[in-house]
């Protein structure tokens, strides 16, 4: 062991067993009661429906417009109808301020970024890289790691050993690092948001791969499974029929912990220029854009930080609530 | 002893794990769709017979398997290639970058630690009362905020509006003028933490969150021990339990955790020396990925994993140090 | 009657105000422990045994209070107060400060010995730096002299090889040589009064056996007072000289061991006695109690073993019995909260008996539709 996060892992371990016991019903109902988690699921809720609303606004103008999408619209129509906001030439200070601002407008509540395109739509058009990155990268990882984890802990043996001396060196090249390298040469400098999501979810391997495989070695052991080999049922289908939704409970949990922190990585890529493209839409870009504007135009620096937190918190909040609801230690 | 032979067995441990990290790097680096000797040269006018001449020059023209141990034998012997942007041994160039990265990375861990354990102890002393929800709200922002904008936000705050601090770039404590006297030495000294502050608050706020959020666990569960209840009742004062008996059992959880947040730091390095324009190893890593400079960007991205592996290890060191029942070999 | 007795208790009551209401945990208790004598408080889990012992040294975890009562050791009053017509708890004068419980009374004057080996020492320090530091705090020894007592301590108790012994850690120990270093703790602080909280539960049969001669041993050697807190009956007789029976928070019968267990008192004493497991009959022969004990945060009205109790009668119901002397044996009372004995007048004899679950057909159905929906749960 090069990196002993073993014992952070299986830390929760020892409370999943019981947890396999405890009926969905039941752990519905302790959701509901955490008032953690329920706020959480709130904050999750509102940030999910405005990127849906994003989603289903560009797929519908991509079917009226064709190839000009949404994003450019709603980027292109402050400037076709309001020249007036344009910079002038040689004006240092491009965008306008915010409603409350002395002379802000409530057409632009949060003022427009350096093209002058309305702040406030593209913050509400750039939920939808984060969330959708942060969820669809978590879920590779899951099955990843849990394909992974399901296979080293059910053979043992010289597979476990390799795969998870494997799984221990990619854990051990920090998270950040190898995802933009993985992602700058994989697509050969291309920088496509799509290795980006394969590079995320690359660096959450490790900790579903552990997670399931510890719990595996306890199922393994379990008489219905040995009746089952024994009966001659095949490996695979023990696996995928037994193993894997027994052990379902803290991956869940950490999942939706996993999602917040995919969630702050993707915008630090995004800061980095690894993410999105232009001109889609995304909040640690328009970080990233707004960082030569921090002397003149502050809220170009805020607006887009405090949705990703807002965003963050939302997942971490549910994922503690989870965590607590599924706890058998905490009971109420 | 028992200490000396852990090392050193720790040490052995990691030997394949850094083997494997050379392995994936090099993988990565190869997987590059086309020539990287093109995407290098990609716009500018290079002839057949420069481009078989580069190739040759760097080794592009000889088997995979030759090329890596190549690339393995020279990072044991110290040569790790010549930059083709900086035209200098890769090992020099990287020289001048890993002082400012490690001075901010320990001096961010020194942050988090001196301020999350107080913070954590006392919000488990006064387990739901007012401080003990404050901390925990501020441990939830913490872990939920973009170390990147914390540091805009602190430029914004601190640099340009109050203009308290520096907003970019840091002071080395050894490069003091050699004429300096002591008082000279004193003022460079200040001049040193003057620009440390905020990028070290930037990097080391999520640290501290985490640490926070597992010290207060861990010393509620700590304090709930028998061993405390024993304490109590042969009339050990709660002053002396809180900080011997029940503090340094809720220790071991934060030790590993303080290990594995290396990995985060040294990803959250990037960028917070992009934000602060600091010149380390994470800004060399960008700069020499825009630069196509892949030579360097390979042993930029291997020493960070081997200092996170060595962190690592030494936070293991640290573990058995404190808790005697680690042994090794076993169990793993 | 003898003289002063070491520790009084009397009418001392613990209390804990949860969400769901308030938990009378310890409900008006009174005994005596003397100089010399090993008094055991028995009971089921749940009785409130632990809590009682605890307040002896004012170590009640949140939310748990001790409300009303008084508890007075060697003369000094550890605790006194009163409830209050309002709910409130009003302490009196002359009462020692917390600070000074600490200080004066924990370790070297009352040493606890817990039930869980495994779980009271502390795993990162040495077994030697542990008993050391308690040597240190109530004794007035320091460095050498205090390492060279615990290494005796640890001879003591029967610890092989006590010094090389003494640098090692808890997980370094077995069971039972670590319930041995617990007692030499508090044998190490030279206490006049242990409380022994079930610590010999958690061992293996065979070790028990070994702790309580061990205990029997020191306890004729040093003279120390035990309170000696157990489920178990068979304990209770060989190592107790008196006894208190604990039931929801209560003390329900008190005796010498013997008069306990020829002359016993009360039924819950009696079931109790059954259920015990004994040489000399078949496990056929034994009887376990009925039911489980209710919860302490509602107990039934009346005498609260009544719902359990095979010879309860409509008065039980209606009236508390308080424990009254029923006999006195070589100058101890024996003192029995039930009914059934003369010295009530309640008018039991006259009373209808009661349908509960310790009799009748009834009781048999429910057993069966138990076991049916106990199935059904297990699955």
């Amino acid at each position: 062991m090069a990196v002993s996060s073993e014992s952070q892992v299986d830390g929760g371990d020892g409370a999943s067993g019981e947890v396999a016991a405890k009926t969905w019903r039941d752990t519905l109902g302790r959701i509901k009661r955490d008032t953690t988690a329920r706020w959480g699921l709130y904050v999750i809720s509102v940030v999910l429906v405005v990127g849906l609303y994003a989603f289903v606004d560009t797929y519908l103008s991509t079917l009226t417009f064709g190839a000009l999408d949404s994003y450019t619209m709603a980027e292109a129509i402050p400037i076709f109808d309001h020249p007036e906001h344009l910079p002038a030439p040689g004006e240092s200070q491009p965008n306008q301020p915010p409603a409350f601002h002395v002379d802000g407008t409530l057409e632009y509540p949060l003022g427009t970024d350096p093209e002058g395109r309305d702040y406030f739509t593209r913050l509400v058009y750039g939920s939808q890289i984060s969330v959708s990155v942060g969820i669809v990268a978590t879920l590779l990882g899951t099955v990843a790691g849990t394909v992974v984890g399901a296979v080293s802990g059910y053979y043992g043996g010289r597979i476990d050993d390799i795969l998870m001396r494997s799984v221990e060196t990619l854990y051990a090249i920090p998270g950040l690092i190898l995802i933009i390298v993985f992602t700058e040469f994989a697509s050969g400098g291309q920088r496509n948001i799509q290795y980006a999501i394969i590079g995320v979810s690359l660096t959450t391997i490790p900790i579903f791969a552990r997670i399931i495989r510890s719990r595996v070695l306890s199922v393994r052991e379990m008489d219905y499974i040995e009746a089952a080999r024994a009966a001659g049922v095949k490996d695979r289908y023990i696996i995928a029929k037994h193993i894997i939704p027994n052990s379902f409970a803290p991956v869940l949990v950490y999942a939706t912990l996993e999602i917040g922190v995919v969630i702050l990585i993707v915008a630090g890529l995004s800061f980095l220029g690894y993410g999105a493209q232009p001109p889609t839409p995304d909040w640690g870009r328009m970080l990233a854009q707004s960082y030569r504007y921090m002397h003149s135009n502050i809220w170009l620096s805020i607006w887009p930080g405090l949705a990703i937190m807002f965003t963050i918190m939302g997942f971490n909040l549910f994922g503690d609530g989870l965590q607590d609801a599924l706890d058998p230690r905490i009971d109420n | 002893m028992r200490l000396l032979r852990y090392t050193l067995f720790r040490f052995a441990q990691a030997i394949p794990v850094l083997l494997g990290i050379t392995v994936i790097l090099f993988l990565f680096i190869n997987m590059t769709p086309g020539d990287p000797i093109r995407i290098m040269t990609a716009g500018q006018e290079v002839s057949e017979s420069h481009l078989a001449y580069l190739e040759a020059r760097y080794g592009l023209d000889r088997p995979i398997h030759v090329r890596y141990w190549d690339y393995l034998s020279g990072f044991f012997t110290g040569d790790l290639g010549r930059s083709i942007h900086y035209n200098r041994p890769v090992s020099e160039v990287m020289m001048a970058r890993i002082g400012p990265t490690l001075l901010l990375v320990l001096s961010a861990f020194l942050f988090a630690v001196v301020t999350a354990i107080p913070l954590g102890i006392l919000a488990a002393k006064r387990r739901n009362q007012p401080s003990d929800h404050i901390s925990r709200i501020v441990a939830l922002f913490g872990v939920s905020t973009p170390s990147f904008w914390i540091g805009i936000m602190l430029i914004i705050i601190f640099a340009v509006q109050l203009g308290w601090f520096p907003s970019a770039g840091l002071v080395m404590p050894w490069d003091a003028p050699s004429d300096a006297g002591l008082s000279g030495y004193f003022w460079h000294m200040v001049d040193v933490l003057h620009h440390l502050f905020l990028p070290m608050i930037a990097l080391g706020t999520l640290q501290m969150a985490t640490i926070m959020r597992v010290e207060r666990t861990q010393m509620i569960d700590s304090l709930q021990g028998e061993y405390v209840k024993l304490a109590r009742a042969y009339g050990v004062s709660e002053r002396t339990i809180l900080r011997k008996h029940a503090f340094q059992v809720a220790q071991l959880p934060v030790i590993t955790l303080v290990g594995l947040g290396l990995s985060t730091a040294l990803g959250g390095a990037v960028l917070t020396e992009t934000v602060f324009n600091i010149n380390g190893m994470g800004r060399l890593l960008i700069d020499s990925i825009q630069q196509k400079d892949y030579q360097v960007v390979m042993s930029v991205a291997t020493i960070l994993a081997v200092i996170f592996v060595i962190g690592v290890i030494i936070t293991d060191i640290a573990y058995a140090y404190v808790d005697p029942r680690v042994t090794y070999g076993e169990g793993e | 009657m003898r003289d002063k007795p070491l520790l009084r208790v009397e009418n001392l009551k613990t209390q804990f105000v949860t969400e769901n209401g308030t938990v009378r945990a310890v409900d008006g208790i009174s005994f005596e422990v003397y100089e010399g004598e090993i008094v055991g408080i028995v009971g089921e889990s749940g009785a409130g045994k632990s809590v009682a012992s605890m307040s002896l040294l004012r170590l009640v975890d949140n939310p748990g209070e001790i409300v009303a009562g008084e508890i007075t050791y060697k003369g000094r009053t550890i605790f006194a107060a009163e409830e209050t017509e309002d709910g409130d708890r009003r302490l009196q004068d002359g009462v020692l400060s917390a600070e000074t419980v600490r200080q004066e009374i924990r370790g070297n004057e009352i040493a606890v010995i817990f039930q869980d080996p495994m779980e009271s020492l502390n795993p990162v320090f040495t077994i030697g730096g542990q008993l050391r530091e308690f040597i240190e705090l109530n004794r007035d020894l320091t460095g050498d002299e205090a390492r060279k007592e615990a290494i005796d301590m640890l001879r003591e108790v029967g610890i092989p090889d006590a010094e090389a012994r003494y640098d090692e850690y808890p997980h370094q120990f077995s069971g039972g040589m670590r319930q041995r270093v617990l007692i030499a703790m508090a044998l190490a602080c030279q206490p006049s009064l242990i409380i022994a909280d079930e610590p010999t539960t958690a061992l293996d049969v065979t070790v028990e056996g070994q702790i309580l001669d061990l205990v029997d041993e020191l306890q004729r050697k040093y003279g120390t007072s035990f309170i000696w807190v157990t489920h178990d009956m068979g304990v209770v007789a060989e190592i107790c000289d008196r006894v208190n029976v604990m039931y929801l928070g209560e003390i329900v019968e008190q005796a010498p061991v013997d008069e306990l267990f020829y002359e016993t008192g009360h039924p819950y004493t009696k079931a109790l006695l059954d259920s015990m497991p004994r040489p000399d009959r078949t496990v056929t022969d034994l009887d376990p109690i009925r039911g489980v004990m209710p919860e302490a945060i509602d107990p039934p009205p009346g005498c609260r073993f009544h719902p359990r109790c095979p010879d309860a009668r409509e008065v039980c119901r209606q009236v508390h019995p308080e424990p009254a002397e029923i006999d006195r044996v070589d100058g101890f009372s024996h003192r029995s909260a039930c009914f059934k004995r003369d010295v009530f007048d309640v008018g039991y004899d006259e009373s209808p008996p009661l349908d509960n679950l310790a009799r009748g057909e009834s009781e048999r159905g429910q057993e069966a539709s138990e076991v049916a929906s106990g199935g059904g749960a297990s699955e």
